[in-house]
């Protein structure tokens, strides 16, 4: 009990500063709240700006999400929550901004904090709310969907919207006007990136002046499923966000509710959810290798790269039922458990995964042609990567060392010792050594996670839902931090919302194309590891303007390997 | 299960099953993706990789679906995708074959009733047929995702090396 309070006075201490500069708009602020690492403040609307640039302006303070929340039958108003994280000290600040349904307009912040401008956007579509001073155009919706309509709002139930829209096809012929500047679209099918997206890249010769993503093309809705689902089942749901990094979704998730209700995990189910997580970073960072070698044109490293994976895949069948889409996650704790025989074979295959990626990296690493191509591509400065707020391997290959792991525990990382790897560079070898280094570092700590594993329980027995709390879960995913925000209801989540890394990474690959050669953009755009279906489950945006033509993106690429030779 | 519409000569006149002898030497596959998340298309990618290596059998990976006679397609297909999905298809040559991969393509999985999908492979025939576009066959191969084995059981499906284990029935929710 006592350390609980020191704890809490040590909190109080560090974000007391922080409170003090808000405390200047006496009368505007409504009240200030901390519990369980969530210092909570609520402000009238006209001092959003001066706060958040108080913020903004602090060392360490970035923005990690905003959830838009219709909140009409509980107190008549909409409710903005802007969630910032103080890099280190394990707490998050929310500051909540009430917005009249009658006048729902709020002044816009993307002025002192860049990262907003796609929250904003996305509020905006999916709520109504009017950002003043700004350019506000349809970033989650198709072109043609009613106006005036709006998904979150809790009177359109979901057979409502099915029943107000259904897509008809369009055959998109608008050419652009372009003289000097040629544009060549890339997407939104081709075979590099496996994912429909589109990239509108403008050259001048071989160089690029300016790139454009203009994709959100993964909209499932699945906030607003979230709405209708039992706390039980929304796991599933959420495991189903990404293919590649689904349990870190189900993860945080559960992490949020468990916040939110304050309930205590069993640490075994702690260290299982650890190993899980661990495991998926390995085949994740495999994945993203190999494709980053094929990308070069160098095939054989791919299909070494995946080769070795495969291993990792059977171990996670071993270890949890399933080769992806595990489902072992409830909220409370886990569904299966793991024994000392599955200890002992996934050692065994750790060692040799380790051993195979040792020799792999060694070779390809090493080849004259691959560091050519990577070496010096993509650039993204630490002052960029700071004021665009990133997140995961891109920020920590510009020299920003932001770790979700060690910077807000959880699950059972404060048990282990680990190194968060960085590089200074920005360069697109830069981003490719974090990660390489990041597969072995995991293998370390997966030796020492399952050497630890504890016993007792693996779920807690019962939990009880209490309305109207807000919770927090945050996960480093492989491609960076990934976060949820709740607001639980009585039988089921009242709001739901998740940030993907990508959406936080993606505006910073058109500061990484600008100056690139044509053959570099496929790698450059692969280097942040984009995950789509992540980024797009609550966003569409418009592509009216695209004369699509699908370019095989690999044949950019090879041109530039062939010039090299 | 192989679902072979329009009936052994379609209405352009071309004999299907002639087709199907002239594709069995060696297929190339198209891959798209319809906003899936993703782990289908790691298991087609996994599936073209050393451990199960479907190149052995001739499939191969093409970049166009002018080259492409069979498409892999994944994904619950969103209304942000449909009209792209519709102009790649359209684009194959005939007889142009699909593999619906994974629950999402099957019938939508969990997001079988939600405002921005079509709900899976079946619901975009549907469209497709009055839209005038034609698919010569279609296999289903379910799985959340669809495990390796069970993309090359598909694959062997249609080239008829294999028979499809379940009858088709089509059931409405």
């Amino acid at each position: 009990m006592s350390s609980a309070i020191a704890n809490s006075i040590q909190l109080l201490m560090e974000v007391s500063s922080i409170i003090s500069k808000v405390i200047e708009f006496n009368e505007k602020v409504f009240g200030i709240e901390q519990r369980n690492g969530i210092v909570r403040i609520k402000i009238h609307r006209d001092v959003l700006p001066y706060v958040a640039q108080k913020l903004a302006t602090t060392k360490g303070i970035y923005m990690r999400t905003m959830m838009a929340s219709d909140e009409r039958d509980l107190e008549g108003v909409y409710r903005l929550y802007y969630l910032f994280g103080i890099d280190r000290e394990h707490i998050n600040i929310v500051l909540e901004v009430a917005v009249p349904q009658e006048d729902p307009k709020v002044p816009t912040i993307v002025d002192i904090i860049k990262a907003a401008d796609w929250y904003e956007l996305e509020a905006h579509d999916m709520l109504g709310i009017e950002f003043i001073d700004r350019r506000l155009y349809r970033l989650v919706l198709p072109e043609d969907w009613p106006e005036k309509v709006y998904p979150l709002r809790k009177e359109y139930s979901v057979q409502d919207l099915m029943k107000l829209y259904r897509p008809k096809a369009v055959e998109y012929a608008k050419e652009i006007g372009a003289e000097n500047i040629v544009v060549i679209p890339i997407g939104p099918y081709h075979p590099a990136l496996h994912e429909p997206e589109f990239f509108e890249v403008y050259v001048s010769g071989e160089r690029v002046i300016d790139a454009k993503y203009v994709g959100f093309m993964v909209h499932r809705g699945i906030e607003k499923l979230g709405e209708n689902m039992k706390y039980d089942q929304v796991p599933f749901l959420a495991e189903r966000i990404c293919g590649i990094c689904g349990f870190v979704h189900s993860t945080s998730y559960c992490q949020a509710v468990e916040s939110a209700l304050n309930t205590d995990v069993p640490e075994r189910a702690q260290f299982i959810r650890s190993i899980i997580l661990e495991i998926e970073r390995i085949h994740s960072h495999l994945l993203w290798f190999g494709v980053a070698l094929h990308l070069l044109g160098y095939d054989t490293g791919f299909m070494h790269s995946w080769r070795i994976r495969e291993q990792v895949m059977v171990l996670a069948e071993l270890l949890t039922g399933s080769r992806k889409t595990y489902g072992i996650n409830v909220v409370g704790g886990v569904r299966r458990d793991i024994d000392n025989d599955k200890i002992r074979k996934a050692i065994e295959v750790l060692k040799n995964v380790e051993d195979e990626f040792k020799k792999l990296v060694e070779i390809s690493i090493n080849i004259p042609q691959v560091i050519a191509r990577l070496k010096g591509t993509g650039v993204l400065p630490l002052g960029e990567a700071i004021a665009l707020s990133l997140v995961g391997p891109t920020a920590r290959g510009s020299g920003l060392d932001r770790d979700v792991r060690r910077d807000y525990p959880y699950a059972a990382y404060r048990y282990i010792s680990f190194r968060v790897p960085t590089y200074s560079e920005g360069d697109n070898l830069a981003r490719t050594l974090v990660r390489v280094d990041e597969v072995f570092e995991s293998i370390n700590m997966l030796y020492q996670l399952l050497d630890k594993v504890p016993s007792g329980e693996i779920r807690v027995e019962s939990w009880t839902v209490e309305p109207y709390r807000l919770g927090v879960g945050s996960v480093e995913a492989p491609r960076g931090e990934v976060i949820h925000v709740l607001l639980t209801g009585r039988y089921s989540p009242y709001r739901w919302r998740v940030r993907a890394p990508t959406y936080q990474n993606l505006p910073a690959v058109s500061i990484m194309l600008k100056g690139v050669d044509l053959a570099d953009v496929p790698l450059t755009i692969a280097s942040i590891d984009p995950c789509f279906s992540c980024t797009d489950r609550a966003i569409v945006i418009d592509i009216g303007r695209s004369v699509i033509k699908t370019i095989p993106i690999e044949f950019l690429s090879l041109k530039g390997s062939k010039a090299i030779r | 299960m192989v679902q072979l519409l329009g009936g052994e000569l379609n209405s352009k006149g071309i004999d299907l099953r002639k087709a199907l002898s002239r594709i069995k030497r060696s297929i190339w596959v198209y891959h798209i993706n319809t906003g899936s998340c993703n782990g289908c298309d790691i298991e087609i990618l996994d599936v073209l990789t050393p451990y199960f290596d479907v190149e052995r059998f001739g499939i191969k990976l093409v970049a166009s679906p002018r080259h492409a006679d069979l498409a892999l397609l994944t994904g619950p297909i969103t209304i942000k995708t449909f009209s792209k999905v519709y102009r790649a298809l359209n684009a194959m040559p005939r007889p142009r074959f699909v593999l619906a991969i994974g629950s999402c393509a099957v019938g939508g999985n969990i997001w079988f009733e939600s405002y921005s999908t079509l709900g899976g492979f079946p619901k975009a025939l549907e469209m497709f047929s009055e839209m005038g576009l034609e698919i010569d066959g279609v296999v289903y191969v379910p799985g959340c995702p669809a495990r390796p084995e069970a993309i090359i059981y598909g694959a062997a499906t249609l080239l008829g090396l294999q028979k499809p284990k379940t009858r088709y029935r089509r059931f409405k929710a």
